[in-house]
């Protein structure tokens, strides 16, 4: 009776989420849809389908367990992964950050100028008789009044309209002020508003009261696919790298241009544009050097301290404590501390050895700063793991050694230190591969720099793949996201190799093979 | 030269000079704490006054929302903990116990998956989330929301491999005579897996709790307003480039965003180091 009962609460709580469930997925796919990212509402769509078929069907009950799991890992994993090789292929950075269609509607947006005596107005915006937006224009010197909508444009006398103080006509027959309070749901509908002026001349709203006459240059022929300059003929047109570029001097672009695939562009740019490909081969030598160099010290330091500790000696317990407490901190907390510390003007190294050195001024200094720094945030794992190791190698293995007449330091040499290299040795290749993308500690302890950007060279002295990637795609003026999807696509192949390297190492794929 | 001396003194001179520098970054931030002139200049190593304006500092100046940022971290990391491993552990048990056509090759896909450094999808994720933003702006980029739910998936892949390799662990013969017994595969989970798995469960969600509690680039990236950032975030703003200024109330509010963590990180040791040599590395 009561296994029943609560089989049924089970069940009505089930089908309560799913529907709740639904309900939001339905919702933002919805809203999704409506602003047109389609994509995002495929997912979506995929998501609740298969939602509604696992836990209202018995199609398949593993996947009862892993639905919720792998919708996760696709929409913020996987997903972004293969988003990032899409964009990879793809002119994508300030100023090609748009569709298409939108650089298309812009270009023609921007694409006016003024005529030549620069003829501007002080004008009220409203509505006419039918409800069309209208602006009321007053050219005070010469007492010219006019109405104009987008449609047409009609000239008005002094004596048929309300003037201010300045001169500036307020209300005119006909003409319906628009309030205040509705002004700024218009913004976007007033500044792209043409309000009809003489020949090809317009108005355009510049500011809340200053009309403008413009008129267009570029015009675009859906045809052909160009933009026309009216005034000297000269043509636009597509140049495949996502702007319209004039046909005679490539060099001269319409903004703004458009995010616009352009295959291994990117890629090959590494190689060959030697101003990514200098800054790069830099990068990458430091980056392999850090890793390297980090993974050893901090191997070295534990390895030394496991076989000081690997001995009943007086105080292991408190020194065993004090040496994980630097692993048990926080990281970056740890390292905006040492950040302070090494301060030239202030900070506790200068002050402790009595020095004045710049650290982070000098790329020397910065460099031996960070493997510092990574030396003391990483040597206790390698002490517990080192330590650990020491253990599991059986003793009795150095006695034979021992009694066969071998000295200490062959039996390190000779059976221990292999023997610790053969368990740790797919833990070294993990450390290699984590530090290569340590991130936290480069952008905190350093920020990458030195680095002397008046050269426009924005990679630092300390910088390394991952840190000069995220600058590529989030600092300065170009945000090349392209770029920096190509470059995190390399990175991630060259991990993947090192890492199932270490995996293939260390067996663990023994377990399901 | 004694016996004792031969064989232990280079281990003490060793330890003692490597306790030296691993405890050096942390007292030299405690004595700032306390240092009433709340300065990044040490005039001496022993300090010779103490107070606690630099904490008081902290929790009454408006210009630092420390409790907030507390606050923030304390939730966000708290319900990544909670729910990946909720959602994680079903996975896992699917993929450890459960036969369904694709198992192998999702173990692998996991697998690489797992090794994937989120950082390096990071353009990719901002670009989704601005577009997530115009439709949905509660959950897009910027928002607490959205930056949850990137943790969760990002803390999948890592967490469903701890516990699948947990799950392996636990006997066959415990599902097989449950499954003789006519229990169904959602008894199991419920009625043995996850009695079983409890402790696993709670390591493993701490694990996320400190993950999340030190990621910096996501929540830097996606909390912009002063009041919803997380401690790290809005630490690293508040010093950012100020060491000389801010140094004293930073260093306080270091001290007391640590202690949570190194607590959690010293009762788990045992679990965290038998996890280590599983090949996961703490950030």
């Amino acid at each position: 009776m009561k296994v029943l009962y609560l089989r049924k609460v089970t069940k009505t709580a089930k089908y309560v989420a799913v529907a709740l469930v639904s309900a939001i997925l339905g919702l933002l796919i919805q809203s999704a849809f409506a602003q047109k990212q389609y994509q995002i509402a495929g997912f979506l769509a995929i998501a609740l389908v298969a939602i509604v078929v696992v836990y209202l069907t018995d199609v398949s009950v593993p996947f009862k367990f892993l639905l919720p799991g792998m919708l996760f890992l696709f929409a913020f994993v996987i997903g972004p992964i293969v988003y990032t090789v899409v964009m990879s292929t793809f002119q994508y950075q300030n100023g090609n950050y748009i569709a298409k269609d939108e650089s298309i509607a812009q270009i023609k947006l921007l694409g006016v100028e003024g005529d030549e005596a620069g003829t501007a107005f002080d004008a009220v915006v409203g509505r006419d008789r039918s409800g069309n937006l209208a602006i009321l224009a007053s050219d005070v010197l010469n007492k010219q009044y006019f109405v104009s909508t987008s449609e047409i444009k009609i000239d008005l006398f002094a004596a048929d309209l309300e003037l201010n103080s300045d001169g500036i006509a307020t209300s005119a027959p006909g003409f319906v002020l628009v309030a205040d309070s509705e002004r700024g749901s218009l913004d976007s509908l007033l500044s792209s508003t043409r309000f009809k002026y003489k020949d090809e001349f317009f108005v355009v709203m510049e500011g809340s009261d200053i009309g403008v006459v413009k008129r267009q240059v570029l015009e675009y022929r859906s045809d052909t696919d160009v933009f026309i300059n009216l005034i000297d003929g000269r043509t636009f047109a597509d140049n495949g790298r996502g702007n319209y570029a004039d046909t005679s001097d490539p060099t001269e672009i319409l903004q703004p241009g458009w995010r616009s695939p352009i295959w291994f562009a990117n890629y090959v740019s590494l190689f060959t544009d030697s101003q990514i490909r200098e800054p790069l081969l830099r990068v990458f030598t430091w980056t392999m050097i850090f890793a390297s160099l980090t993974v050893l010290t901090q191997f070295a330091l534990g390895l030394l301290l496991a076989i000081a500790m690997n001995r009943p000696l007086r105080g292991r317990r408190v020194y065993r404590s004090i040496f994980i407490l630097p692993y048990a901190m926080p990281s970056i907390m740890s390292i905006l501390i040492w950040a302070g510390m090494f301060d030239t003007e202030f900070g506790a190294i200068n002050n402790l050895f009595g020095t004045d050195i710049a650290w982070f001024q000098s790329s020397l200094f910065a460099k031996t700063a960070v493997i510092i720094v990574n030396l003391w945030l990483g040597f206790p794992y390698f002490y517990l793991i080192c330590s650990g190791a020491l253990q599991a190698i059986p003793a009795d293995l150095s006695e034979a050694a021992a009694i066969d007449g071998a000295n200490p330091r062959q039996i390190f040499s000779k059976i221990t230190l292999p023997l610790l290299l053969q368990v740790v040795a797919p833990l070294l290749v993990a450390s290699f591969a984590f530090n290569f993308n340590n991130f936290n500690l480069i952008y905190l302890l350093t920020g990458g720099g030195p680095s002397s950007p008046l050269d426009g060279d924005i990679a630092g002295a300390t910088d390394i793949l991952i840190s000069y990637t995220y600058k590529i795609a989030f600092v300065g003026d170009v945000q090349n996201l392209g770029l920096a999807s190509a470059i995190s696509v390399v990175i991630f192949v060259i991990i993947a190799a090192i890492s199932l390297y270490g995996v293939r190492k260390s067996k663990v794929l023994d377990s399901f093979s | 030269m004694s016996e004792w001396l031969r064989e232990n003194l280079w281990r003490h001179i060793v330890a003692v000079s490597v306790s030296l520098f691993a405890l050096f970054p942390i007292y030299l931030v405690i004595i700032s704490s306390i240092n009433p002139t709340g300065s990044l200049q040490v005039t001496s190593f022993i300090p010779t006054s103490g107070s606690l304006t630099n904490f008081s500092r902290l929790f009454n100046d408006p210009a630092i929302p420390y409790l907030t940022w507390m606050k923030n971290s304390l939730i966000i990391a708290g319900t990544v903990a909670v729910l990946s491993v909720i959602v994680g552990a079903a996975s896992a048990f699917a993929f450890s116990r459960l036969k369904f056509k694709g198992k192998r090759s999702g173990i692998k896909l996991l697998l690489l998956v797992q090794m994937f450094p989120a950082l390096l999808a990071l353009s990719a994720v901002y670009v989704i989330m601005e577009r997530v933003y115009t439709f949905a702006p509660a959950i897009g980029l910027g928002t607490q929301p959205g930056l949850l739910l990137v943790y969760m998936g990002g803390a999948m892949g890592v967490n469903i491999w701890l516990l699948k390799g947990f799950v392996d662990s636990i006997p066959m013969e415990l599902d097989e005579a449950a499954r003789v017994d006519g229990a169904s595969a959602v008894q199991t989970y419920w009625l043995i897996f996850v009695p079983l798995a409890a402790p696993v469960l709670a390591v493993v969600s701490l694990l996320s709790f400190i993950g999340t509690f030190n990621e910096f680039i996501l929540a830097r990236l996606f909390l912009v307003d002063m009041e919803s950032r997380t401690i790290a975030v809005g630490l690293q703003g508040f010093i950012g480039g100020q060491y000389s200024q801010n140094w004293g109330p930073f260093a306080a509010g270091s001290i007391i965003a640590s202690i949570p963590i190194v607590i959690i990180f010293l009762s788990l040791q045992k679990y965290i180091i038998n996890g280590l040599t599983a090949g996961s590395v703490k950030g």
